[in-house]
């Protein structure tokens, strides 16, 4: 499975997707490596399945090209692209059995039955459907149908992986599984994934890259860790970590931070990177107010307190700005009072008022 | 709240007239039908009715015009109905696939079955008209001249499976295209991705899914097609001789012409027993073919 080869699997070449006169892709650019297991995420709406399905050959493309193995398949038919693709709704052939299911593509592909069986009952054992290989699927739970259909993709042993949101129709419980097994299979199969969720989590947790989007743009290619400590501008930050990053206008004098009547002094290499500003955002992860290597007083109007067991989530306002701050279970504070909290200044974040560019 | 009591006998309030409506209306006059099929009632000349037992019954089904309307009525309602299915199943599929042009065919394909069947049998009569028609100005252009499309036999049954055809497929390309279009698209994109042709996509998925819809669509044409008498009435009338007449055009002429009540009706229960016969060898064959796909 694996080629040395460093150019890229699968590429898309400014491509573009309008549907009538609305464009809701704009010229895009990406490359996937071999094996990688790529995540699109962003909110609903913003182009995530679109690019699936013209990368998959169910959408037509505007303009640009994609091309796989260094092929050009822009206007190649969905079926002789070598993809196999899981649908959210699973999208399982509904009278059929799920050894059916399974072996139906290699079936009409003319294999020979005795191959078919084998491929079928390696992906049963694989998916753990042994016990409910001659069911039909609406005798099926929701794991189990979506495993079906992930079972049906890996016989093909197809070049690439395409999954639009596989996980979001199954319970939170399953869900977490679910994901860990997806990602092993994908590991150890070595085929090249492109992955489509709404859920950070999700993309966090199995991405070797996450590709975030927004309104059919890409803002940002990264590792998951990359994205957390250093995403590239306001949205990433804001869309990526939970509880979300807080965001306060600020002004940076003296190398401290200024909000409201506060000041926050910074570690000497981040104030010298950022310079002196009379308006920034800061962004500072809730995460990031319970002390650390360079702690600075924060003083919280505190509204709500939420105990969660493990943390506590202070909920307030500074400055007129409401934020949420999560801090040590017993932290000493009282709803309608002032508490404080403990800033990490070594890990804030700032981005242009204008561009919202990361500085 | 009203106490689970009282509910109980309003419900009453809300059964009964319905239920005194469906009994006067239908199981009254079927009560009544079967009785005067054991009896020899004849309107004109006025006879008083006499009990005789099985001898109606016996008298049609010893009559070759009977089995002759049982013939034709299956010919038609066979051949009609196969047509029908298969046409009106391709033109949804057309539909359903946008072909260029779809929306004007959607609206003209369904024009011939708000017709009144009286209408669309005597537009039949003008179009086939063996000297005045349209469609004896194309055989005659194609060297057949006064084809007599009513008045052969063969030909004649021909026409009224033709005038069935062109005014029922609508409403199976009706039937067939809301099926299609509930039909989970993602299952034949699925289908796409994977490779599969066109028409293994219609015959291993297609086909299979609608096939419950297609089995009642079939069922339905059917039973209406039994009941076929107005084009026949108007177009035939049953004729040449009474090689074109149907179960339905052979009650009427009974009733209504010769005025042989209690004959009338034993043959109104052989009609049903025929329906009713036909209706469930039908319907178990269907049975053994989705079994294959549940
Ligand atoms: N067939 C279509 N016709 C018109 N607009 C569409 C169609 N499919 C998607 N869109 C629009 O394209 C945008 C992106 O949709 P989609 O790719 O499904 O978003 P996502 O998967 O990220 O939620 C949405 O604004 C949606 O309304
Ligand atoms: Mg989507």
């Amino acid at each position: 499975m694996t080629n040395a080869s460093s150019e890229p699997h699968v590429a898309f070449k400014a491509i573009s997707k309008s549907f009538g006169e609305q464009q809701v892709i704009p010229p895009l650019d990406l490359e996937i490596n071999r094996g990688e297991f790529i995540v699109l995420v962003g909110p609903s709406g913003c182009g995530k399945t679109t690019t699936l399905r013209m990368l998959a050959g169910l959408e037509t493309v505007t303009s640009g090209t994609i091309e796989i193995s260094g092929k050009d398949i822009t206007d190649t038919r969905a079926g002789a692209r070598d993809c196999a693709m899981v649908f959210q709704n699973y999208a399982l052939y509904p009278h059929m059995s799920v050894r059916d299911n399974i072996g139906y593509a290699m079936k009409v592909h003319g294999a020979d039955q005795s191959e078919i069986d084998k491929r079928v009952s390696e992906a049963a054992t694989l998916l753990g459907l042994d016990p409910y290989l001659d069911r039909k699927p609406k005798n099926l739970s929701g794991g189990q149908r979506q495993r079906v259909a992930i079972g049906r993709a890996l016989v093909r042993k197809p070049q690439v992986f395409l999954f639009d949101e596989p996980l979001s129709n199954l319970d939170a419980k399953l869900r977490v599984e679910m994901r860990t097994e997806i990602k092993l299979l994908q590991k150890r199969l070595g085929t090249t994934a492109v992955y489509v969720t709404h859920d950070q989590i999700e993309a966090m947790t199995m991405a070797d890259r996450v590709v975030v989007m927004q309104a059919g743009k890409i803002e940002q290619v990264a590792a998951p860790i990359t994205l957390y400590e250093e995403p590239a501008n306001r949205f990433v930050a804001n869309f990526i970590g939970s509880p979300a990053m807080n965001f306060f206008d600020v002004a940076i004098r003296d190398g401290a931070v200024h909000l409201g009547d506060q000041k926050l002094p910074l570690p000497a290499e981040t104030a010298a990177r950022v310079g002196a500003r009379e308006k920034v955002i800061m962004g500072l992860r809730p995460e990031h107010m319970n002390g650390g290597d360079h702690p600075a007083e924060l003083h919280v109007q505190c509204q709500t307190l939420e105990p969660l067991g493990a943390h506590t989530l202070v909920l307030g306002e500074v400055a007129g700005t409401k934020m949420v701050a999560q801090v040590a279970p017993r932290f000493p504070a009282q709803a309608g009072e002032t508490c404080t909290v403990l800033a990490d200044m070594a890990h804030v974040h700032f981005f242009d008022p204008d561009t919202e560019l990361r500085i | 709240m009203p106490s689970a009591a009282s509910n109980d006998r309003i419900k009453h309030l809300f059964l009964w007239p319905a239920f005194l409506v469906v009994l006067l209306v239908t199981l009254f006059p079927l009560i009544y039908a079967l009785v005067v099929s054991f009896q020899a009632v004849r309107l004109v000349p006025p006879t008083p009715a006499r009990f005789v037992g099985f001898d109606n019954y016996a008298e049609i089904i010893q009559s070759a015009r009977f089995w002759g309307s049982v013939q034709v009525t299956a010919v038609i309602v066979f051949t009609s109905v196969a047509f029908q299915f298969v046409l009106g199943f391709a033109l949804a599929l057309a539909l359903h696939h946008n072909v260029p042009g779809a929306t004007l065919y959607r609206v003209t394909f369904l024009l011939p079955m708000f017709l009144a069947p009286v209408c669309v049998a005597l537009i039949a009569r003008m179009l086939f008209h063996p000297v005045l028609g349209p469609v004896n100005d194309l055989f005659t252009a194609l060297g057949f001249e006064h084809v007599p499309f009513l008045t052969n036999s063969t030909l004649a049954i021909s026409t009224l499976i033709i005038v069935e055809v062109w005014q029922w497929t609508p409403f199976v390309i009706l039937l067939m295209l809301a099926g299609l279009q509930g039909l989970p698209s993602e299952v034949f994109e699925a289908a796409r991705v994977d490779n599969i042709s066109a028409w293994r996509r219609f015959r291993d998925l297609t086909f299979p899914m609608l096939l419950p819809l297609s089995i009642a669509v079939i069922f339905i044409r059917l039973i209406e097609g039994f009941k076929l008498i107005d084009t026949v009435f108007v177009l035939t009338g049953g004729g040449p001789g009474t090689s074109t007449e149907t179960l339905t055009l052979f009650a009427y002429n009974e009733g209504f012409k010769k005025f042989n009540i209690g004959m009338t009706s034993a043959l109104s229960f052989l009609f049903l027993i025929v329906v009713i016969v036909f209706g469930t060898l039908y319907l178990a064959a269907a049975q053994r073919l989705t079994k294959r796909y549940r």
